[in-house]
């Protein structure tokens, strides 16, 4: 059974491989619109859609204020489970449970 | 020639036109075309509309009206008109006459547009735009009831009269009408005579209804002659249908229901707004037919019948006469019951014929084929894509077990279902009866034939064209058509690649290290892939033998059980069991279970093991135990009371994916076994073990499994050695450790577990043990007992009851220290 060493390991034949490697668990997503997700990656697929659990999202919005300075702030959001539409990812990072 | 609707003639170049046929006339809108050359002139418009009005002579419309009809259109084929009539001259004197003949023609008229739909002469039915039933819908229509007798052979009383008398015939024959004059004549000739007058009236009068087709009732028009139109049925009128019939097969005999014409009115003492002529209608008694013809009324031959067959049929006008005043209304109510259910079948059946019996077919194949695509064939339960379409019932169905009695029950219900509607469906509809038998057996084979073709036949999805990159697929309502179907390369192949052998190499080394994060978790995606593999495999399993050895299927197990085989193996290999212990700071197997995804296989994993891969898999754990992150990670430090949350997620976790399995290998497990993994535990680290809750079920585990043995009494003595050897070394060991095993403190109350544990170790003890056992709990013991008596009854009773586990194990009870 020779060949059967080359079958344990798993080939990474496509990037998405390397996202199944974080199925379960916890990664960073990072979306456009200044927006970024932290959740459990229960499923993907090849558009990138994604489903999270225990969502934390957090929107960084510039606003300015009295005196026209432009002032960051962020919003931070929770959700027990997400599906993010795929068009809107752009990055995707395994995080290792702090 | 008219632009504007109205006619452009002028009255000084054409006058009025004393020839122009009077109003029952046929109007013909095509006779116009035939007008001669030089009346093109009034075809320019500045000549016939310049001063039009002056030119008009106004005082000789004045009978237009009457003349045409009132709106008629102006039929100017003076031509063809003939001369035997004076309409116009007398129209002055006896316009009221001519209005009551005109009432009363265009109640009659419709009659003689009835198309002989000759199912009883069988003809073709070359019309279908004339329905017959187009009476029903005038306004103020009543029935009239009119009998051909001569039809049927009635009173064949002047069978040598016949063709004497021809009317001139022709497609664009003349249509001679009486005139008002001889119509009064007629009329008045009659009310002389008394009912049932056998003489014929001598008058030349041609009473015809001619506003016809004149194609389609030429004949007719032939039929009546002076001779032959009163009240007694003639044998020409009989006569002439037949002849039409065999000399041209082609067209469709016409029969004239009106031979017996308003002639025979004023013998009844109703006037015409009366109805009293029953009518008879082949048509409209298609459908009643078959359970016509009553016996007693073989004179007049049956044809008509009524509902009630002990009264009178009547065929004539005179017959009714001569009922009385109620069943005279009886039955003309049932005659507008009949003639309501005429043409409610009418309407019913206007689009009959519409398509052939090929068009049916054709309309049931795709129906047919719709419905099998739609509800999918469950044959194809074992194929891909049958799982594909039914994934979550088809794992749910190979959990619970127990595949499908009768794989093709659903199906054949669909079918029979299907069928049985369509049957009552068909049942409903008698007017379909002829040859509807013959189509229901052909779809009823249909649907048994797709229901076959979608068994037998493999379902081609997809089309490979040689050089293209993907497939091209075909799609259905279920599955859509992908766009581009590549073949994904099976890892096998893969890794065959010389590009991917440096990147395995270097994922092999990372391997052997074991404490690569992304090389564990790449296991784990291995060892799901395999798993999901053999569950796919599990329910391709061929069909049991039965017992006649079928030498196909038996080649179809032992590929089976091949494949499984193999699968095994790569299993094996995958979950790196046997990788060498110590090799690595954590062993590759602790590493995949330190991730949740890697604890949540195992129950899977040990569905698809041997025993003996399992009793590894035990020992695995159990030697590294004190390495698991469930133990290790999970010592609480003196002051903490609780460990964090991810933490104890993973300690749930694992109590509830991987101890389930654990525990149910090793209630099955021999004494042996029991003794070993205890005296493997011995070898580790028993204090970090006994202080974690994971740690501690493993071995409340191992040693009520040794009480159950015990109890059993199964074991001989040497293995009893063994395990009392054991047993004392490894209470020597936990010992100092056991004042220490309690998580937090005692106001905490989760303590279940561990007093589940000292009982299991207090069972198994001796005196001596299980007073040393006291001594080291005996501190928590008190503290709990005291606790409880600051609690709510019911909380109390409950951390007693725990306490009580312990006690009554070593035959104490918390009652005797209160």
């Amino acid at each position: 059974m020779a060949d059967v060493d080359d079958g344990a390991s798993a080939p990474v034949s496509e990037p998405l491989d390397l996202v199944r490697l974080c199925l379960d668990e916890i990664v960073f997503v990072k979306l456009r619109g200044d927006r970024e997700l932290k959740g459990r990656l229960h499923a993907y697929d090849s558009h990138c859609n994604l489903v999270l659990g225990d969502v934390e999202e957090t929107v960084y919005v510039v606003e300015e204020d009295e005196e026209e300075e432009e002032v960051l702030r962020t919003i931070h959001k929770k959700s027990e489970m997400l599906f993010v539409r795929g068009d809107s990812v752009v990055l995707i990072s395994p995080q290792a449970p702090s | 020639m008219s632009f504007f609707g109205f006619d452009s003639t002028l009255p000084r170049d054409r006058g009025h036109n004393p020839s122009a046929p009077g109003f029952s006339q046929a109007a013909d809108p095509f006779a116009g075309l035939s007008r001669p050359e030089d009346d093109d002139d009034a075809l320019d418009f500045e000549d016939t509309y310049d001063g039009l009005g002056d030119q008009l002579d106004e005082t000789d419309d004045a009978f237009n009206d009457d003349t045409f009809g009132g709106d008629g259109p102006a039929v100017t084929a003076k031509k063809q008109v003939g001369k035997d009539f004076d309409f116009f001259g007398q129209t002055a004197k006896v316009s009221d006459a001519i209005n009551e003949e005109q009432l009363r023609f265009t109640r009659q008229q419709p009659i003689s547009r009835v198309t002989p739909t000759i199912s009883t002469f069988s003809q073709p039915l070359s019309k279908p735009a004339r329905s017959g039933y187009e009476r029903y819908k005038e306004p103020d229509y009543v029935p009239d009831m009119q009998v051909d007798a001569s039809l049927w052979g009635v009173a064949p009383k002047q069978p040598a009269s016949a063709p004497v008398h021809e009317a001139p015939t022709g497609p664009t024959g003349t249509r001679k009408m009486m005139s008002l004059e001889e119509v009064e004549a007629t009329m008045r000739a009659q009310a002389k005579k008394p009912t049932q007058a056998p003489a014929p009236t001598q008058q030349p009068s041609q009473l015809q209804f001619s506003q016809a087709p004149p194609q389609q009732y030429q004949q007719a028009y032939a039929q009546p002659t002076p001779q032959q139109y009163p009240v007694q049925p003639s044998g020409q009128s009989r006569e002439e249908p037949r002849q039409a019939n065999s000399g041209q097969p082609n067209q469709p005999i016409q029969i004239l229901q009106r031979s017996q014409a308003p002639a025979s009115q004023p013998t009844l003492p109703a006037g015409p707004s009366q109805p009293i002529q029953i009518l008879q209608n082949p048509n409209r008694y298609s459908g009643e037919q078959q359970r016509a013809t009553p016996p007693q009324h073989q004179s007049h031959h049956g044809h008509h019948t009524r509902p009630s067959g002990s009264r009178n049929i009547i065929t004539h006008p005179q017959q009714l006469a001569g009922l009385s005043e109620e069943e005279r209304n009886a039955f003309l109510l049932e005659d507008a019951k009949r003639a309501k259910r005429n043409h409610k079948i009418f309407l019913l059946s206007k689009d009959n014929g519409l398509m052939t019996p090929q068009d049916k077919n054709f309309i049931t194949r795709i129906q047919l084929q719709q419905l099998v695509t739609a509800t999918g064939n469950p044959n194809e339960r074992s194929t891909d894509a049958g799982l594909s379409e039914d994934f979550y019932y088809q794992v749910h169905n190979q959990i619970r077990g127990g595949p499908r009695q009768h794989p093709g029950q659903p199906l054949s219900n669909f079918a029979q279902t299907y069928l049985f509607q369509t049957g009552g469906r068909h049942g409903g509809m008698r007017r379909q009866a002829r040859g509807g038998d013959n189509h229901m057996q052909r779809m009823e084979q249909q649907v048994q034939r797709a229901v076959e073709a979608a068994k037998n036949k493999p379902k081609n999805k997809q089309l490979v064209i040689e050089g293209s990159l993907g497939k091209i697929s075909f799609s259905n309502a279920k599955t859509p058509k992908p766009l581009l179907n590549i073949k994904r390369a099976d890892s096998g192949a893969d890794t065959n690649r010389p590009g991917s052998a440096a990147r395995d190499r270097k994922a092999n080394m990372a391997g052997v290290s074991g404490n690569d994060r992304k090389t564990v978790l790449t296991d784990i995606e291995n060892v799901y892939n395999t798993l999901m593999q053999m569950e796919d495999h599990d329910r391709h399993v061929p069909p049991p033998s039965n017992d006649d050895i079928d030498p196909e299927l038996v080649g179809r197990h032992m590929d089976w059980r091949d494949t499984g085989l193999k699968l095994n193996q790569q299993l094996w290999k995958q979950l790196k069991v046997h990788e060498p212990i110590g090799a690595t700071t954590t062993h590759p197997f602790i590493a995949f279970l330190s991730f949740s995804k890697g604890k949540k296989a195992i129950p899977r994993v040990f569905r698809h093991i041997t025993q003996e891969q399992r009793t590894t898999i035990l020992t695995m754990i159990v030697v590294h135990l004190d390495q698991l992150d469930v133990i290790r990670n999970a010592q609480l430090l003196s002051g903490e009371t609780q460990l964090n949350a991810s933490l104890r997620e993973d300690v749930d976790l694992f109590s509830l994916a991987v101890m389930p399995s654990l525990f149910q290998f090793l209630s099955e497990a021999d004494l042996d076994i029991v003794t070993g993994v205890l005296g493997l535990i011995l070898t580790i680290n028993v204090d970090v073990i006994a202080r974690s809750r994971v740690g501690v079920s493993m071995l409340t585990m191992i040693l009520s499994r040794a009480e159950l043995i015990k109890q059993g009494g199964g074991s001989n003595e040497q293995e009893w050695d063994q395990w009392v050897n054991t047993y004392n070394g490894f209470f020597d060991t936990l010992e100092p450790t056991l004042p220490s095993i309690f998580p937090g403190t005692v106001n905490t109350g989760e303590d279940v577990y561990v007093w589940q544990f000292l009982a299991a170790i207090g069972i198994g003890a001796s005196p001596e043990q299980q007073q040393r056992l006291v001594m080291a709990v005996k501190d928590r013991v008190m503290e709990t007992v005291t606790l409880a008596k600051t609690l709510p009854p019911a909380m109390a009773s409950q951390r007693l009851a725990n306490v009580n586990l312990f006690m009554r194990s070593i035959g104490l009870d918390v009652d005797l220290l209160q």
